[in-house]
């Protein structure tokens, strides 16, 4: 009996020891520092599993990252690779803009922040099983950037066919644009490449250059690996000519003997590239082959990356406020019409929009970055151009959760009474309290009109009974919505905004991307801003000032005589 | 002394089992996939038996489900598309089954000749249903002249996502090294646009034609499990029909699925 049951305790512990073996195996190989500050600053919204999944993940869009699967986005890798831990080091640092995940570089030290690089490896075992270093993309070869350079981009922009998604000039409105999935099937919007600021890997040429060849691993976007490219193994002028006589309906007999030459060369080309990928060893024929082919098509990737570069500004343009605010410019007669070349010579002033997330239903994830404005003004009116950049040209689509009717729509919000000075209270923000604000709403689908509200409350807007003479045009080219608007500066509703030139005038915008669920309190906004009607300098400066200056001069001279003629009767 | 044996056992019991349910979990998502034989040894196959069947479809006659064309209309909505993922036809017959052996061990060799391609002809692949042998190169045609990616869900291999440019028109992928079935293929760029490949070990796959209809043929004699993989249908992975093939003989195995 008591053989029996040590036999049985022994047992016992040995199942124990085998099961505690097996589970220790799950166990991560990085150290407990990087567990800790893992646990501690990433896995809310990345999951303690590492499966993107933390608490946060559900309201953010673009999601938090998946690491099981070891699809990584901003790579110096080519495409199938995993990243370095540099790249992994660099995004923690850094952050990626235009999504939820900030930068570390205060929050953690550089220890802590290697510390997590090692952590998130663990939830990837590919990491571990990998033999060799993930091959890097090569950045030699440069093409600087100059007119010629961007011109040859541009014709690839087309070619190669970026404009499906990122739209004819790269606002992110390409056709494909609205279907977009993610590995995980959630929805990915392409980059508006005119924005790099929301670029997730930055913006520098070689940025671009790498999302380019690479690809975003785990998105829509693919990689434009070295034989991706039509024509790889020839010249340029050869890839050309071979698209060319692509493009024929009929060739003669000598146009076909030479493009099955070129799709010769071609084929063969495509052959030692796959050979080298798969693992074969070339010859040095074949290597020079393929490094000729790659050296064309790296050529080709700086020309595409520095067309990009020229769609944007060099830096995030800076919000309107201190020396930026928006001064509407005062001209003599009739104000521009919308399409106008006037237009052009003002410098437009950026108003960045966020998320609504003080009243539910909240906008977490906005898609529209900010309204840009430019405003003119004259004796009796005032006239505004609002643009901002919007993927979609939505106006019915029907909310699948709430059955409401989803539009594009701005709103620009002003108080009815414009504080005296600048300690006096405004209205709240949100569409006013208990001070209310007066609102032009404008909807995409009726662009050629504009409503006048009142509003005491985010949900407590009033249509004006009286809706005054505004003049109104509406516009949706190339992923860029454009609304022009034209008013009295004096109206004889009391329930509108009354403007004199000089005043400092609250104003602030909303705005709604019907494709991204936007609707009533979900949209995107800003705070208040301020608007001035630059005050004209007055006429009357060639008078006054000679004026005094003279009588000025005047007064001294009979100092002067006063002094010396009391001077000689002292003497 | 008794009582603590017992409460210890107590405990590991319940530590094997909620291994158990952990290794059940892991199982979940490989349900959905082809089983492969762990070594293939190809070998020339004579007086093999064939096996062949038909595989129908039961459950009410689904309807067509027509696909949205929302660009390219000139090159894409030429003509009606439909959603492949359970393509019923006349008898119930179900197209697009994949019927294969699941514990072969050594057989005949895969065709050398056979094309490995999938084409893109007006926004659709075609076939949907394609089978790669293991290091053999998958070519992507793109016959619309019009701009495609080639987005492959793999999980095991590399997942590959590519453009092919509207000039790319014959764009062979590198091989892959692991067999791994069925992943998706997607166009990004057309949304509407699935696949599926198989990348596979060894030649014993067959996929159904719009009768239902699969074979496979030199089979060496012995006994073997015959599963089965259907988009919409799912497996039979879990308990396959065990088959008994004699040499030169021919048998007969037809099965019946359901929605999963």
């Amino acid at each position: 009996m008591r053989i029996r049951t040590v036999a049985l305790l022994l047992t016992l512990f040995g199942m124990f020891v085998v099961l505690s073996l097996i589970y220790a195996q799950n166990a991560p190989e990085a150290s407990e520092k990087g567990k800790e500050v893992y646990e501690n600053s990433c896995a809310h919204c990345h999951g303690t599993e590492g499966r993107g999944d933390g608490a946060a993940a559900e309201n953010l869009l673009p999601k938090p990252r998946d690491f099981t699967r070891g699809l990584y986005k901003i790579r110096s890798t080519e495409t199938g690779e995993l990243p370095t831990d540099q790249d992994l080091f660099d995004i923690i640092t850094e952050g990626m803009p235009g999504s939820s995940m900030p930068g570390w570089e205060t929050a953690l030290s550089a220890n802590d922040r290697w510390e997590v690089v090692a952590y998130i490896k663990t939830f990837y075992d590919g990491f571990k099983e990998a033999e060799t270093p993930p091959k890097q993309i090569n950045l030699s070869g440069k093409v600087p950037y100059s007119e010629q350079s961007v011109e040859t981009g541009k014709a690839l922009y087309t070619e190669l066919g970026c404009i499906e998604c990122h739209g004819n000039i790269g606002r992110g409105d390409g056709t494909s644009a609205p279907d977009l999935t993610d590995e995980w099937g959630f929805q990915s919007w392409p980059a508006n490449l005119t924005q790099g600021w929301n670029f997730r890997g930055g913006a520098d040429t070689e940025d671009i250059f790498k999302r380019f060849i690479g690809g975003l691993a785990g998105s829509a976007m693919p990689a434009f690996e070295g034989d991706s490219f039509p024509g790889f193994g020839l010249t340029a002028e050869e890839s050309s000519r071979m698209i060319e006589l692509d493009n024929k309906d009929e060739m003669t007999e000598v146009e076909e003997e030479e493009s099955a030459q070129l799709y010769e060369k071609y084929d063969a080309a495509v052959d030692i590239a796959l050979n080298l990928a798969e693992g074969t060893e070339l010859s040095a024929e074949e290597k020079q082959i393929y490094d000729d082919a790659m050296k064309v098509v790296y050529e080709k990737s700086w020309h595409l990356a520095n067309y990009v570069k020229s769609l944007m500004p060099e830096k995030r343009p800076e919000p309107a406020i201190g020396n930026n605010v928006l001064r509407s410019q005062y001209i003599q007669g009739e104000l521009p019409e919308m399409d106008n070349t006037a237009w052009e010579t003002l410098e437009a002033r950026y108003f960045p929009l966020v998320g609504q997330i003080v009243i539910e239903p909240r906008q977490f994830n906005p898609t529209i970055d900010a309204v840009n404005v430019k405003s003119y003004y004259n004796d009796t009116e005032v006239a505004f151009l609002f643009m901002w950049d919007d993927r979609t040209h939505t106006t019915d689509e029907t909310d699948d959760e709430t059955g409401k009717t989803l539009e594009d729509a701005l709103a620009v919000q002003f108080p009815v009474k414009v504080p005296q000075g600048p300690t006096a209270p405004k209205p709240y923000f949100l569409w006013g309290g208990r001070l209310p604000v007066y609102l032009w709403h404008w909807k995409a689908s009726a662009p050629e009109q504009v409503t006048e509200l009142t509003a005491k409350g985010i949900n407590n807007a009033e249509v004006q009974e009286a809706q005054g003479e505004l003049q109104v045009q509406g516009t949706y080219t190339d992923g860029q919505y454009k609304l022009w608007v034209k008013r009295a500066l004096k109206t004889d509703d009391k329930k509108d905004l009354q403007l004199d030139p000089g005043v400092f005038v609250p104003i602030a915008f909303s705005a709604w991307d019907g494709a991204n669920g936007d609707v009533d309190t979900k949209r995107v906004m800003t705070s208040w801003y301020t608007f001035v009607l630059e005050p004209v300098p007055s006429s009357k400066r060639f008078i006054y000032p000679p004026l005094i200056a003279l009588l000025s001069v005047g007064f001294l001279f009979g100092l002067r005589a006063f002094v010396q003629r009391r001077n000689s009767e002292e003497a | 002394m008794k009582s603590y044996l017992l409460a210890s056992l107590t405990v590991l019991l319940a530590c094997c089992y909620i291994g158990t349910a952990f290794a059940a979990d892991s199982d979940a998502g490989e349900m959905e996939m082809l089983v492969f034989p762990e070594k293939y040894k190809a070998m020339a196959v004579s007086n093999g038996g064939t096996i062949s069947g038909v595989v129908k479809f039961e459950g009410d006659m689904p309807e067509k489900k027509a696909l949205e064309i929302t660009k390219d209309e000139k090159v894409c909505g030429a003509d009606e598309k439909f959603d492949e993922s359970l393509v019923v036809g006349e008898g119930n017959a179900l197209k697009n089954t994949i019927v294969y052996l699941i514990d072969i061990s050594a057989g005949k060799d895969f065709d050398k000749d056979a094309k490995v391609e999938i084409d893109q002809k007006g926004c659709k692949f075609t076939p949907h249903i394609q089978i790669v042998p293991v290091g053999e190169r998958l070519t992507m045609l793109n016959s619309d002249k019009i701009m495609h990616n080639v987005h492959i869900f793999s999980k095991i291999n590399k997942p590959v996502n590519k453009a092919q440019p509207k000039a790319r028109r014959k764009m062979p992928l590198k091989a892959v090294q692991k067999a791994e079935g069925p992943v998706e293929v997607k166009c990004d760029v057309h949304g509407w646009m699935s696949a599926w490949i198989s990348y596979v070990p060894h030649p014993y796959f067959a996929v159904t034609n719009e009768k239902g209809e699969f074979m496979l043929e030199d089979v060496p004699a012995g006994e073997y499990k015959l599963g089965y993989w259907h988009e919409a249908c799912g497996t039979n992975s879990k308990a396959p029909v065990v088959v008994t093939v004699e040499a030169g003989g021919t048998i007969t195995q037809d099965f019946t699925l359901k929605l999963k």
